[in-house]
């Protein structure tokens, strides 16, 4: 298997402790450029930018944050930061004046430096994980929340329609659904018909697909109710329940899961988010792995692309294109700091981070010379946090220079110009070495 | 284009292999054409080679079990070499100190296969051991090609904390190694002003070797031999502050012309050939000093020197070498240091006497030792750095490369019309 070692990496101070979702990559100031947002135990926000070590700037919360996120949530073009508490309380902050008034002067900074979040609810505690994402198909965003007791909620933001300010907004719950095992990973991915499906991961290398029944009553949408599940008239029939086939896994075993694994239709980075918009007819790719080293690529029709065994503990799964050709590779990170980076064809690449890990995410990341980079965040136990800045690969596979020169269409014809067979390995190989060396190689013994 | 741009190394590592002891300064070196060699402290030898399986290539780090090395064993230093023709088969060296507890007993282990067939296949080869005992704590284990009578022969030489280097050279009549005095093949190695850290020869015009050598008190040694005889034409000495941790001689090439013909010509004759103007030179590396440039040695001496800017700023200077990496025919001199970066200097085209730092890139862990060959067969080479935690192989962007070597062709099929 091969394996590299990154080195470039930046250390950001980090004293806290946090939960494995409280962490994140993301737009949190509409700057176009992503930040790195961290909530910690005892409700410390910290956000950080480019290689400072210190946070660029750190709010409090009531509460344990057990999870953070940064979207559109409010539908208005526009970023939030929210962090959720383990009792419930959620924070909407509104960074965008925070990034102006730095621009303006310092003094100016810290008077305008409103620590007071933009907007506050307080929802059903014990939040474990988070997800803003479109999960309906309306074209807006829902806020979708897991929780320790198996129960997921989907909420969206409403406001009277002439209200000028958020003041009179709130989020209001959409639905509920309850499952039988944990829920550690939230995630979207496009269905066979392109439409967008909420999926939750499930123990034992499952997953279950949450219908959003709510589509079904609006009648101006009638193709999507012909999609979701014939029988579904009662809550619980909303959530479709896959065991992945294969061999007969450990039940309890935690696992992960991440959708809309970007797929290289469309050029890098169409708007700045890999992946963000695939093509409809084809439906989406996702990854599973579970604690116990099993890694699994699937397509929404259930079709297993590979699986992968690997004997360390996978606590982590993201997703990031390493190699710049819009294809995202699967990331996933085990406790011990191994990391695995999987492309679509099985090819596997490794890293071993040197420390234990408590968090991991991976992303991209403004991290030098103002531009978005991939970057793999570590946060390890000993208060620091660890951001991997250059992580690119020019492949995943190790290759020669003959392999690549083989797909250059005049290749063969300006070998034959010099007489060489292109069969001959071995006097291509003395005529690259001339080219490049000036020096014929002695013959192999 | 960002290939060979200022400040940034235009190599990519293509894999890393991680080991599960710590090597040092003298645990790496090629053996055969495509494999490399790693010892590390507990008394492994890995194999790291690309394996060609279903129309790919991967990197491949695999143990070998060479025969008479105990479990208790700490190897020392490696090396490796074919023998000169017309004689076959690949020798490999390993020096170990076998620590039992009471006393610390060094010794030289020689493999080496003579069954037909199979003298170059490293699994037999690691079979078949010539077992010395030394009276002496082993250093650097090096080789290097000398004239014997009508032809030529490799041979070992080790250097070790008794003052003094040491020759093993095949009896062909017994077919094994035995230890031989230095004095009659390598006279400007004896007397030696203290322990030799690190020893470096090479081939001249005119049937000549320089010969050099770094010690622990500090000293410099040089001299410029004539292989025939052998005889002593011109020696130097020069005293550091510091020990010396590694010499290495070479010469920095011509910018090469587009329409070299094909002559057979391999590194090392391509520097002796006619023109006599070609220049060699000896760089120094010290534990706490500077690193220098001697230029011009077989005609100046130590006397015309240059510092290498930065060298002393990243601890120990362990490992050097002098390779053409952006293809054009002026060579770069790189450094690898304790403080766990490479460094990479470039003769300045107007002026020869100046040396500026390019780009250096920073490694997980110090590094050791780094050698420069085609792993990947095919034609183009990479850069293998030891490191304390494992081996990492860099390779020259592919891309690129391919491009260079398609203009070239494109230029040389222009020049046959």
């Amino acid at each position: 298997m091969r394996s590299v070692s990154y080195v470039q990496r930046v250390s950001l101070d980090f004293s806290g402790t946090l939960f494995p979702h409280a962490i994140c990559l993301g737009d949190a100031d509409n700057d176009s450029l992503n930040e790195l947002v961290v909530g910690d135990t005892s409700g410390k926000l910290y956000v950080y930018k480019n290689d400072e070590s210190k946070p660029w700037l750190t709010r409090s919360c009531a509460g344990m944050l057990t999870c953070v996120g940064v979207g559109d949530i409010c539908n208005r073009g526009k970023n939030f930061v929210i962090a959720v508490g383990a009792e419930g309380w959620l924070h909407l902050f509104d960074l965008s004046a925070a990034a102006k008034s730095e621009s303006s002067s310092q003094q100016e900074a810290l008077f305008f430096d409103d620590q007071t979040p933009y907007f506050t609810q307080h929802i059903p505690a014990n939040t474990k994980v988070i997800l803003i994402s479109d999960i309906d198909g309306d074209g807006r965003n829902e806020l979708v929340l897991g929780y320790t007791d198996r129960v997921v909620r989907a909420f969206r933001w409403e406001e009277p329609p002439d209200a000028p300010e958020l003041e009179n907004g709130q989020l209001v719950l959409l639905k509920k659904w309850l499952l039988e095992g944990q829920v550690d990973s939230l995630s979207v991915n496009p269905g066979p018909e392109g439409l967008p499906e909420l999926m939750v991961s499930q123990p034992g290398c499952g997953y279950a697909i949450l219908l959003c029944s709510w589509t079904q009553e609006s009648p101006a949408d009638p193709d999507c109710s012909a999609s979701s599940s014939p029988e579904g008239d009662g809550p619980s029939r909303d959530v479709i329940l896959h065991l992945t086939s294969g061999r007969i896994h450990n039940k309890n075993v935690s696992t992960h899961l991440i959708g809309s694994i970007g797929q290289g239709f469309l050029k890098p980075y169409p708007d700045g988010v890999p992946g963000s918009s695939s093509e409809p007819s084809k439906c989406g790719l996702f990854a599973l792995c579970t604690l116990d080293g099993t890694l699994k690529l699937m397509d929404s029709t259930e079709q297993l692309l590979w699986s992968v065994q690997v004997d360390h503990q996978l606590f982590a799964l993201q997703k990031l294109d390493v190699t710049g050709d819009g294809r995202e590779e699967v990331v996933a990170c085990a406790w011990d700091g191994q990391t695995y980076i999987i492309d679509h064809n099985r090819a596997v690449v490794r890293f071993q981070f040197d420390e234990n890990v408590s968090a991991f995410c991976a992303g991209l990341y403004a991290c030098k010379e103002g531009k978005n980079t991939p970057c793999l965040v570590y946060v390890s136990f000993s208060h620091k946090i660890y951001v991997y800045w250059s992580v690119g690969l020019e492949r995943m596979e190790s290759t020669n220079l003959l392999k690549v020169l083989e797909e250059q269409t005049e290749y063969h014809e300006l070998l034959r110009r010099q007489g060489v067979d292109p069969e001959d390995t071995e006097s291509v190989r003395a005529l690259i070495q001339d080219v490049l060396y000036g020096e014929k190689h002695p013959a192999p013994p | 284009m960002f290939h060979g741009a200022e400040g940034k190394c235009p190599l990519v590592e293509d894999s890393f292999s991680r080991f599960p002891s710590q090597s040092n300064i003298y645990g790496l070196c090629q053996a055969g054409e495509r494999e490399l060699l790693a010892a590390t402290l507990k008394g492994k030898v890995v194999c790291f080679k690309y394996q060609d399986l279903r129309q790919k290539i991967r990197p491949v780090a695999k143990e070998v079990q060479f025969t008479y090395i105990p479990v208790d064993a700490e190897i020392v230093s490696i090396d490796s070499f074919n023998k000169s023709p017309p004689n076959r088969g690949l020798v490999v060296g390993i020096t170990f100190i076998k620590d039992s507890g009471d006393k610390a007993s060094p010794f030289l282990n020689i493999y080496c296969d003579y069954e037909p067939g199979s003298e170059f296949n490293l699994e037999s080869v690691a079979q078949s051991c010539l077992n010395l005992e030394l009276r002496f704590t082993p250093f650097q284990l090096y080789h290097t090609e000398v004239q014997c009578g009508d032809g030529n022969e490799t041979v070992f030489l080790l250097s070790g904390h008794d003052q003094q280097i040491h020759l093993y050279k095949e009896n062909a009549s017994l077919h094994q190694f035995e230890e031989q005095p230095i004095g009659r093949l390598f006279p400007e190695l004896l007397d030696l002003p203290s322990n030799v850290i690190w020893m470096d020869m090479m081939r001249v015009s005119g049937g000549r070797r320089l010969s050099a050598f770094g010690c622990q008190n500090g000293c410099v040694g040089l001299a410029l031999v004539k292989q025939e005889g052998p005889e002593i034409l011109q020696s130097w000495r020069i005293q550091q502050d510091s020990p010396v941790s590694k010499v290495l001689l070479f010469s920095l090439g011509t910018p090469r012309l587009q329409t070299r013909t094909d002559q057979d010509a391999s590194a090392h004759t391509s520097q002796i050939t006619e023109d006599g103007n070609e220049s060699y030179n000896l760089l120094v590396t010290s534990t706490i000093e500077m690193a220098v440039v001697y230029r011009d040695v077989h005609t100046c001496g130590l006397t015309n020197s240059i510092c290498l800017p930065e060298s002393n700023q990243y601890d120990v200077v362990l490992c050097a070498l002098v390779i053409d990496l952006e293809f054009d025919g002026n060579r770069e001199l790189l450094l690898g240091t304790y403080g766990q970066e490479l460094l990479c200097y470039k003769f300045q085209l107007s002026d020869s006497r100046q040396v500026h730092l390019m780009w250096k890139r920073s490694f997980k862990s110090p590094l050791l030792s780094i050698t420069y060959l085609d792993l990947t067969g095919d034609g183009l080479r990479e850069l293998a750095i030891l490191t304390l935690k494992g081996l990492h192989i860099l390779q020259h962007s592919l891309t690129w490369s391919a491009n260079l070597v398609l203009q070239s062709l494109r230029k040389r099929a222009s020049l046959l019309h």
